[in-house]
């Protein structure tokens, strides 16, 4: 019975760890006293979000009936906390007509997906994997 | 901002920057991988471009 309620409490822990972690980059290595990785994600993922708005790339709508566009609104998102404020702040509504829309788009889908990578990493910290 | 070679390779050093962090542990090899990665891509999209460059799209 203990074991049980001691894995919940780790389990509980870990989801806590993960959601942190998406929804500031570089969080949960922070929390896990791994600063020097945990500083480097906080500065250069967001920043690369950032670029990618001021390229003029979009924030992609959740339309599944295009799963292109669907799937790119999932990487979007990935970057947690600054995807809901460049939202709500209007950036990322995109412009085709831009030499750059493109490069923006690729900039901030991947950092969407790095982020994702980045929160598998402190998953696997956290699990002593690593 | 509108050199894509200048975006290509700001492009490059964010993503070896990530990847060198999260696979390695020591500053130096972190500094030799990301180096690498950024190196390889680099020069990856130089050799592709330039074999591209015959074909007509």
């Amino acid at each position: 019975m203990r074991d049980t309620a001691a894995e919940q409490t780790q389990t509980g822990g870990l989801v806590l760890l993960c959601l942190a972690s998406w929804a500031l980059p570089g969080v949960g290595h922070l929390w896990q006293g791994r600063r020097q990785k945990g500083l480097i994600f906080l500065v250069a993922l967001p920043l690369m979000f950032a670029i990618g708005l001021g390229l003029r790339g979009r924030l992609f709508p959740f339309d599944l009936s295009e799963p292109l566009v669907g799937l790119a609104a999932f990487a979007d998102l990935g970057i947690g906390i600054p995807y809901f404020i460049a939202n709500a702040l209007g950036f990322g509504l995109g412009d085709v007509r831009a030499v750059t829309y493109e490069y923006g788009n690729a900039f901030l889908i991947v950092a969407g997906l790095l982020n994702l990578l980045v929160i598998i990493d402190a998953y696997d910290v956290a699990l002593g994997r690593k | 901002m509108h050199s894509h070679f200048v975006l290509l390779v700001l492009f490059a050093f964010f993503v070896s920057l990530v990847f060198s962090v999260m696979a390695k542990d020591d500053p130096r090899e972190q500094l030799r991988f990301g180096g690498l990665m950024f190196g390889g891509f680099v020069v990856s999209a130089i050799v592709l471009g330039w074999l591209m460059f015959p074909f007509p799209l």
